[in-house]
């Protein structure tokens, strides 16, 4: 049966390749510019993430825009952040979230406070990700809070979580990732892949154990315009691993337009080859202001049209579903 | 835990004089040598002698994604992040595989109190202490 009936995790159990999408949400109380960015998406990806509180900055509740990205017409993957809230928080915002229609999450510890713009603030990390991961799971299949108190209604949530296949202890990351699935992960979301050797060699270790099988892994990509957002990244943004032949081809580009072309046809290479990795079961297209590059990069990586889910097969019907191509 | 060491614990629990020496020493010994930061649910059984609680995010389960590639901490770039000296010492003392349990949540009502008789008590998990 279905764990959710969310559109993410229909395509995934048919083993579709999907393609997620995200954005950002506004640093203003106003709805319009989510909706105007679900026309970036409607079409072209089958999921969008709604960052919480992303790099610490305030801006409008992931849940709340995960709200208007389905009343904009596209499938949410709402964000949720350990550094916020504490677990009643936690708990009291899924549960308003799936009543909204909300049916995806992707549990994260959050950027520390000390980085965003309100660095004076009081970090939570009630629970951390993992924790948070084993909790939706109790609340979804248990139907009960962490506390042990039980619920009438669950919520019925496809879950995901994340993992840095770029940072150290490189073999640790590995066993952490076990420790996310036996929490209860459905769905992993990576760091954006610059380095397709060293993701490789992490697929590898993966598939060593054959933690594939068991949960959808789904590789970031982050198109760029320039050299200097691959440096900032090299230089400032811990855990990523930039490799040199991306900063090489950039730097040799003076014009503008044309070092974005090289920044989309980098990501399109990125894609395809994230395509043919064994084990990968889609990818998630991250631009930092710059959704509107999203559908150019689906079309040139050859990801278009994008697949309809089949209606939910309850019943007698459900075995076959898991033939085609389930992964779980 | 046994029936008597409950007992055991319950006793001193019940002497504030008692209480705060037996927290004092296990403060004494383990905030100088191990770093603790007095959750009052001890896992350095399970982390290679290394606390977790050092972490500015609190991570019981592993590392966050910013560790950085000299091993340091993402937020305090002087420090080495908590879990890659976990996971280096494991290696080093044969206890990788215990990094692989589950941490639950942690009870904040254990907080600054001692976790030698919380385990006498019965209140938390046991250490395992053996290599594997
Ligand atoms: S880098 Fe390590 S010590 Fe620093 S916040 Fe992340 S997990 Fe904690």
């Amino acid at each position: 049966m279905l764990k959710s009936g969310s559109n993410l995790e229909k395509l995934l159990r048919a083993g579709h390749f999907v393609v997620c999408g995200e954005m950002g949400p506004p640093q203003a109380a106003d709805s319009a510019s989510i909706l105007k960015k679900c026309g970036y998406f409607k079409g072209y990806v089958d999921a969008v993430n709604l960052t919480d509180n992303q790099t610490a900055i305030v801006r409008m509740s992931s849940v709340m825009s995960s709200y208007f990205a389905l009343q904009g017409g596209v499938e949410p993957i709402m964000q949720m952040t350990c550094r916020d809230r504490n677990r009643l928080a936690m708990q009291s915002d899924i549960l308003g979230a799936y009543a909204a229609g909300i049916r995806n999450i992707l549990c994260l510890t959050g950027d520390y406070q000390t980085f965003g713009n309100h660095p004076d603030a009081r970090g939570v990390f009630d629970l951390d990700s993992t924790q948070l991961v084993q909790m939706v799971k109790k609340m979804r299949d248990e139907k009960k809070f962490l506390c042990g108190d039980e619920m009438k209604q669950e919520p019925r949530m496809f879950i995901g979580a994340a993992a840095n296949p770029f940072a150290e202890p490189f073999e640790f990351r590995v066993m952490n990732l076990a420790k996310k699935i036996e929490a209860g992960a459905d769905f992993i979301q990576t760091q954006p892949v610059f380095d397709i050797p060293r993701f490789e060699k992490w697929m590898n270790a993966v598939r060593e154990e054959g933690l594939e099988k068991e949960v959808h892994i789904i590789a970031g990509v982050m198109p760029v315009r320039s050299v200097k957002a691959l440096l900032y990244m090299k230089d400032s943004v811990p855990g990523m691993s930039i490799a040199d032949e991306y900063i090489n081809r950039l730097e040799q580009i003076k014009d503008k337009e044309a070092a974005m072309e090289e920044g989309v046809k980098i990501a399109v290479e990125i894609m395809t080859r994230l395509k043919e990795t064994p084990g990968v079961a889609g990818v998630h297209i991250m631009p930092v202001m710059w959704e509107s590059v999203t559908p150019r990069l689906v079309e040139e990586a050859g990801l278009l049209p994008r697949p309809v889910a089949a209606e939910e097969t309850e019943g007698k019907e459900q075995g076959t579903m898991c033939d085609v191509g389930c992964r779980m | 835990m046994s029936k008597t060491s409950e007992k055991i614990a319950e006793f001193i629990e019940s002497h504030p004089t008692l209480n705060t020496c037996a927290l004092a020493a296990e403060n004494a010994i383990k905030k100088p040598v191990f770093g603790c930061q007095d959750c009052g649910q001890c896992i350095l059984s399970y982390t290679a002698f290394t606390c977790p609680m050092r972490c500015p995010k609190e991570m019981r389960n592993g590392p966050c994604g910013g560790t950085r590639a000299d091993g340091h901490c993402e937020v305090y770039p002087d420090r080495y992040c908590r879990w890659w000296l976990i996971y280096e010492r494991a290696k080093k003392l044969g206890r990788v595989k215990k990094l692989r349990k589950l941490q639950k949540p942690v009870d904040r009502r254990l907080e600054h109190t001692s976790a030698w008789l919380n385990v006498f008590a019965g209140r938390i998990d046991p250490p395992s202490w053996g290599r594997e």
